[in-house]
């Protein structure tokens, strides 16, 4: 981080983990209400619609003959009792989610803000005075624990089965490792926080050699991580793009496709032949193309608020929600967190369907549907724990015409998100 | 910044924000509609290809024109972002190379001499 920086006393910090204890206290009222209390009744009508079928079922098998009134009667059954189940899996996976994103989200602001809390007042984390221009060790050291994060990955995967699986036996030596790395990554993050929250905007490193001469330094690095991220995701698209051309879907079938037309149709299913035909399948990948573009919105707001020195609170209830320019801003980041938090949900709710269905990650249908979605999700979820710091800042320090390249920047790198989902979107789901 | 023009009193990143929905609403509709509603005109595969490929262009126009501010800020911004496209353009080159149909279905000018493939 760059800049001069305003005294700013540690103790603020202690909001951030009043503010993890709020948004956690959300996730178990919301997980009562939707993991819970609704999905156990969606379970008991699952459950009983089963139930049913499976009795209908063992009727007709002892039949000699069945009518075709009584056939078409149990495939009523077994699309109820799908439906019903898919209707359970969308409350429980929905609650569940919110928890587990709001304990993490909990955890790293929580957690984040004690340990900025604790500091000495005189540090700030860098050796440096406050009005003297300087560069950060914070990336330098996220990326070392992200290292190490990522060589014990494979068995915190393990270890987190091992939670629902007691058959399952995790590698606690290699576990300790990815729990080191995380720990890091959460000091690092936390330092960055630290050394950025009382920069006002003054002092911004300016670049002096071709070819952002002249450019902030922060604005041309994110642009160059972007142009990197462009390429991440044009491999997953590449590589969908070169086996989706190739493959007989049904669709190509029915099209004449000449290299498809020995081959029966059902033989490859894509998430799209399961998604794009039915409203309720299709939905939440619409509402979710919806919430980033609202989102993108949302951010745009806030930034342009944040602006804006002539800004005067509206008249009628938004004036009321926003009566000040902080509260105002504050309260866009919050909307744009919220459209990002659904946008997770909505995913998991989504994938959970399709595994049901049996579109799972063992075909390389579903390998490359659920490394590039999930990918792009967990951009989303870094943007996400990256913007609970920019709602903090900007309910303590507050954002303002000086200070607001944070929003912009980080703006920029949520733009790039919602800009990759409009390439996933109608590649993966549409096509 | 794009807040300083504005058109029907709302500044330009609304317009944008609108017509993103508009175009989100119409590639949608045209997946999940297999004719034009109303009419018996049939949405044909290739017609919905050239609907996503346009809606997607013009969306992600709007997202990086206007969100990302590229048509205001300095013209390095923009050749940034496009820096990876002829990577991108390479690797589209190479699957319709690699692709089986790309021997026999490609147009001659965008394949290698590969008549005799289909010749032996």
């Amino acid at each position: 981080m760059s800049g001069s920086g305003s005294h700013v006393d540690n103790g603020i910090w202690m909001r951030a983990v009043m503010m993890g204890g709020m948004i956690l206290t959300l996730g178990i009222v919301l997980f009562g209400i939707l993991g819970v209390a609704l999905a156990e009744g969606k379970h008991d009508t699952w459950k009983q619609l089963e139930d049913d079928y499976y009795h209908e079922k063992g009727v007709l098998a002892a039949q000699d003959n069945i009518s075709a009134e009584e056939a078409a009667h149990l495939d009523h059954l077994h699309h109820e009792e799908i439906d019903a189940h898919l209707s359970y899996l969308t409350y429980r996976v929905a609650g569940v989610t919110i928890l587990l994103m709001t304990i993490t989200y909990a955890a790293f602001i929580g957690l984040g803000g004690f340990l900025n809390a604790s500091k000495p007042q005189a540090d700030h984390g860098d050796g440096h005075d406050d009005h003297e221009h300087h560069g950060s060790s914070s990336p330098i050291v996220f990326a070392f624990g992200l290292m190490v994060f990522l060589i014990g990955f494979p068995d915190f995967v393990v270890a987190c089965k091992a939670m629902l699986n007691s058959e399952v036996t995790p590698d606690f030596s290699m576990l300790a490792v990815s729990m080191v790395g995380l720990f890091t990554i959460v000091i690092a993050v936390s330092n960055w926080w630290f050394e950025d929250l009382p920069f006002v905007g003054h002092g911004e490193q300016i670049a002096t050699s071709y070819p952002f001469e002249g450019e902030h330094i922060r604005k041309a690095g994110l642009w160059v991580f972007i142009m990197s991220e462009i390429m991440v995701f044009a491999t997953f698209f590449s590589s969908y793009l070169r086996m989706r051309t190739e493959w007989c879907t049904d669709w190509a079938i029915r099209d004449g496709v000449e290299a498809c037309k020995d081959v029966p149709e059902g033989t490859v299913v894509t998430a799209s032949d399961l998604l794009r035909y039915d409203v309720s399948t299709l939905m939440p990948g619409a509402i979710n193309t919806f919430a980033l573009i609202i989102s993108s919105y949302t951010i745009v707001l806030a930034l342009k608020i944040a602006k804006d020195t002539n800004w005067k609170p509206s008249t009628g209830i938004m004036g009321k929600i926003n009566p000040t320019r902080q509260a105002a801003v504050r309260n866009y980041l919050i909307a744009t967190l919220a459209l990002g938090s659904l946008f997770i949900v909505l995913k998991l709710v989504e994938w959970s369907h399709l595994v049901a269905e049996g579109f799972d990650i063992g075909t390389v249908q579903g390998s490359i549907f659920y490394i590039a979605t999930g990918a792009h999700g967990l951009h989303v979820f870094i943007g996400l724990l990256v913007m609970l710091y920019l709602v903090f800042k900007a309910d303590t320090v507050g954002f303002d015409e000086d200070n607001a390249q944070g929003i912009e920047y980080f703006g920029l790198y949520w733009h790039f998100v919602d800009l990759a989902w409009v390439v996933i979107f109608p590649a993966f789901y549409l096509y | 910044m794009g807040e300083h023009i504005e058109f029907l009193g709302k500044d330009i990143y609304f317009w944008n924000f609108i017509v993103l929905m508009f175009f989100t609403l119409f590639e949608v509709g045209a997946v999940f509609y297999e004719v034009v509603p109303g009419t018996n005109i049939e949405i044909t595969k290739t017609a919905v290809w050239a609907i996503l490929i346009v809606v997607g262009i013009i969306k992600g126009f709007g997202i990086a024109a206007f969100f990302m501010h590229l048509k205001d800020d300095p013209r390095i911004y923009t050749r940034t972002a496009l820096f990876p496209v002829l990577f991108v353009l390479l690797m589209l080159w190479g699957i319709g190379l690699s692709n089986p149909a790309g021997v026999t279905d490609l147009p001659s000018w965008c394949t290698p001499n590969w008549d005799y493939a289909t010749s032996r």
